[in-house]
């Protein structure tokens, strides 16, 4: 693939709506992240014509437009997971930096997102161009085969209306579409399989030095737990950026990485360099974001893409039910709220914006569903940090993000009485609690007096010795913690804002309590010191059993159209198809009845990879020459490469 | 200019007492003006020029390393109204931040409107010294190399400051 033509043609909203009046597009999709990349490319490869509405700005398209989040970033004071990206008020997003304590009965309105609590959810989305994967962090986990039957084999939450043995297929193409740096041989754990003789697409990344000082303390440690001995063992995780591709993959044929997006030749990406910055921007571009795809999607000539369009109201013709035309917002400049007003239409709809988006907009639209579960059943992986110093250099502050962590609490007889839960080594130290390692040198410098010799051996002592283990504990499925909109809040071209209700169940508190002791064990261990503390005036401070505790959220937002086997139990199909409206398809991590104790994206895009399959099915009949000079494999292709 | 040359000289010196990073280690950053236009943007030429004599002073009456150290905690650093500067001079160099100096030094010598913690540029946050002081990359920038992050830190003193008694 030659990277002089790597991006993508924008067409006019005036083209738009009289291509959509011609009936020109077989889907139109909102939002170019990954959902709605990977739909675009799926649908495009099979000859279908596919219209693509971005709220946001397309400036990241070119080298330079990239280069500039980089420049915003560095200079930004605030290194918060949106510091990259400019701020929007015509399609805002959620930032951390606007989240503070809620006082109860009131509701906090300062942030894109209106907090209704009773705690305060700090996760966020970014939208921009390629979505929230620009700042995510590409730690990509398949979900356990256990997972998908949470309510039947456990008590707790919802079922899927599909195994994993219906999602691995998918799974498979998700992996090869993101570039997957894993090995096959370390990640088949506590039931997760894979097809015979499956390999990743490029090698696993190497752990780090840190997470080998951490496995050789914690390595073997034994927990009773249900009648159940858990034991201990850091294992490296699968990443979404590029590492060495693997000469076996593909029957032998190997793997080419994907690198910088870019209108002209940019020989960059090819391989993570260890920049330590996954979040919020990857500088080289190694990391996997959703522009990849689109651009692919782009080449076969077949993708309108409209952005600065911001998806205003899904329109339903009262006749059959189906899906009308999409109502959008156009701006000129980000400066100013004046926009233009249009329709688009296609044979079908596909939401694609986010778990918050799909339903913020259906909402917006008057469209809770007959089920009435549009915005309800809000979840999130809950993250307990705890943060303290190795007794030795560890190197920390150096490699990818996080390259290994434990998986042995994810699984087993406790979820039927407390949260499930993974664990993340955090090669960045303490950044994520603390704000390290800037708040380490204001430490030493104004709180410990120290200069010279003594501030330099200080610096090293308290940075290279860090270790943080990011506890992610699962959220189950529960209708009082949801999105709503109401007419008082609207953002900047008047669309209505999303409002959170949000809260923690005892469920997740009895998980994030034993993440708290499961810590204190390994820091006995490693024999390092223990800083975790949580202060009662922190934001996501809570007590639970006398204890102290916060949390974090994930940005892991889903369940807010959750998919079941019948229109009175969910919003959507197994393909994501709308139980109510036939040409609509909400599609996203807000389909997802349980999230387990993985990073949602990959899951996500593995259902986007079955939801275009039964597109293309349901679509066939309006094409002739389909399938074709495709190089997108089905699912069934896909199990002989 | 004679008097520019001659305090941006004693700014080196100062910073490489305060931050333990020598004058190559310094200069190696191509930050030197850029620091030290920022001390004078915002705390004025007057105290700029007032804090190096007081360096000079101090370090012309040490004998030796002891009582120079000593010289600039209680000079300088412990002075109510050079102390704050000194030390966001430290931070300056170790994080390529400006830090806005505490409200009741601004109270009582002068608020200026420049005085606000920023980055001097997006250079100067990659050149922090104390991600050389940790052997890492700053974050985000520089990239040591795939797979560099699996081998332990090379953590040394190969490039710190060395006291130099004054008759040398």
């Amino acid at each position: 693939m030659t990277h002089s033509t790597r991006t993508i043609k924008q067409i006019t909203p005036d083209q738009a709506i009289e291509k959509s009046a011609n009936g020109e597009y077989h889907a139109v999709i909102i939002g170019s992240g990954i959902s709605g990349a990977i739909a675009a490319k799926q649908l495009t490869a099979k000859g279908l014509n596919v219209l693509v509405l971005e709220a946001a700005p397309a400036k990241d398209l070119t080298y330079s437009g990239f280069k500039q989040y980089l420049s915003n970033y560095y200079s930004n004071a605030s290194k918060d997971n949106n510091a990259p990206y400019p701020e929007n008020p015509n399609a805002p997003m959620p930032r951390s930096t606007t989240i503070s304590k809620l006082i109860p009965g009131q509701t906090d309105a300062k942030g894109y997102m209106v907090q209704n609590g009773p705690l305060a959810l700090d996760s966020t989305y970014t939208r921009v161009t390629g979505g929230t994967t620009m700042h995510w962090e590409a730690k990509i986990l398949r979900m356990l085969p256990e997972d998908f039957s949470i309510k039947s084999t456990y008590g707790v939450g919802l079922d899927w209306p599909i195994s994993y043995d219906d999602l691995m297929p998918y799974y498979r193409m998700a992996e090869r579409e993101i570039g997957v740096s894993a090995n096959v041989e370390e990640q088949g754990f506590y039931g997760i399989k894979y097809e015979q003789d499956y390999v990743y697409p490029m090698y696993g990344l190497p752990p780090s030095y840190l997470d080998q000082v951490v496995a050789k303390g914690i390595d073997g440690a034994e927990f009773e737990l249900s009648g159940e001995t858990l034991t201990v063992k850091v294992r490296p995780f699968p990443q979404g950026r590029n590492g060495i591709p693997n000469p076996n993959y593909n029957d032998g044929n190997g793997f080419k990485p994907v690198g910088a997006v870019s209108a002209h030749q940019v020989e960059q990406g090819g391989r993570c360099q260890g920049n330590n910055n996954c979040v919020p921007i990857c500088p080289v571009q190694a990391k996997y974001d959703a522009r990849k795809t689109l651009v692919d999607a782009a080449q076969t000539g077949r993708m309108d893409f409209l952005p600065q369009a911001v998806a205003s109201k899904v329109v339903v013709n009262p006749a059959d039910n189906s899906i009308e035309h999409i109502q959008f917002k156009h701006y000129k400049t980000t400066q100013s709220p004046e926009y233009t007003e249009g329709k688009v239409s296609g044979k079908l709809f596909i939401l694609a914006t986010n778990a918050i988006e799909n339903a913020r907009l259906m909402l917006a639209s008057g469209l809770p569903s007959s089920s009435g579960l549009v915005g309800k059943n809000l979840m999130d992986h809950t993250y307990l940090l705890t943060w303290g110093l190795l007794p030795e250099a560890a190197g920390t502050m150096r490699g990818t993000k996080c390259t290994s962590g434990i998986a042995d609490f994810r699984h087993g007889k406790s979820r039927s009485k407390q949260a499930a839960f993974g664990v993340d080594i955090h090669n960045d130290g303490w950044g994520w609690a603390t704000g390290s390692p800037f708040s380490d040198i204001e430490y030493l410098v104004d709180g410990q007096n120290k200069f010279g010799r003594d501030l330099r051996q200080g610096v090293i002592n308290r940075v290279s010795n860090q270790l943080l283990f990011a506890f992610m504990v699962e959220q189950v499925a529960d209708e009082s913690n949801r999105v709503t909109v109401d007419p008082q809040y609207k953002d900047a071209l008047g669309n209505m804002r999303p409002i959170v209700n949000y809260n923690v169940s005892d469920y997740s508190k009895a998980g994030i309590a034993f993440s708290s002791q499961a810590s204190k064990v390994f820091y006995q261990r490693l024999g390092a010191e223990d800083h975790s503390n949580y202060s009662p005036l922190d934001y996501g401070y809570f007590n639970y059993q006398g204890e102290d505790y916060y949390f974090r959220g994930g940005n892991h937002f889903s369940g807010t159209h959750i998919m079941g086997t019948s229109a009175e139990n969910s919003v959507v199909n197994e393909n994501q198809q709308s139980w109510d409206h036939a040409n609509l398809y909400l599609i996203g991590s807000g389909s997802m009845p349980t999230i387990g104790t993985s990073n949602t994206t990959l899951t996500l895009a593995a259902l986007v990879f079955k939801t275009t399959e039964d597109i293309i099915n349901k679509l066939s009949h309006y094409r002739i020459d389909l399938g074709n000079e495709s190089n997108t494999n089905t699912a069934k292709e896909a199990c002989h490469e | 200019m004679e008097q520019q040359t001659q305090n941006i000289k004693h700014f080196i010196e100062l910073s490489g007492a305060l931050t333990d990073f020598n004058e190559f280690a310094l200069n190696g950053t191509g930050q030197v003006a850029a620091y030290y236009q920022t001390l004078v943007d915002i705390v004025g030429q007057q105290l700029v020029d007032n804090l190096l004599s007081t360096y000079c002073s101090v370090y012309e009456i040490s004998i030796n390393e002891q009582m120079f150290l000593d010289g600039l905690r209680k000079q300088i650093l412990g002075d109510l109204k050079l102390g704050p500067v000194a030390r966001n001079i430290i931070k300056l160099w170790y994080t390529g931040t400006w830090y806005q100096l505490p409200n009741t030094w601004r109270q009582a010598y002068g608020k200026s409107d420049n005085d606000i913690t920023f980055f001097v540029s997006s250079a100067s946050y990659m050149e922090g010294l104390l991600w050389h002081a940790i052997d890492a990359n700053p974050s985000g920038a520089k990239g040591p190399g795939y797979g560099s992050w699996s081998q332990p830190p090379n953590i040394n003193f190969d490039n710190a400051w060395q006291f130099k008694a004054n008759y040398q």
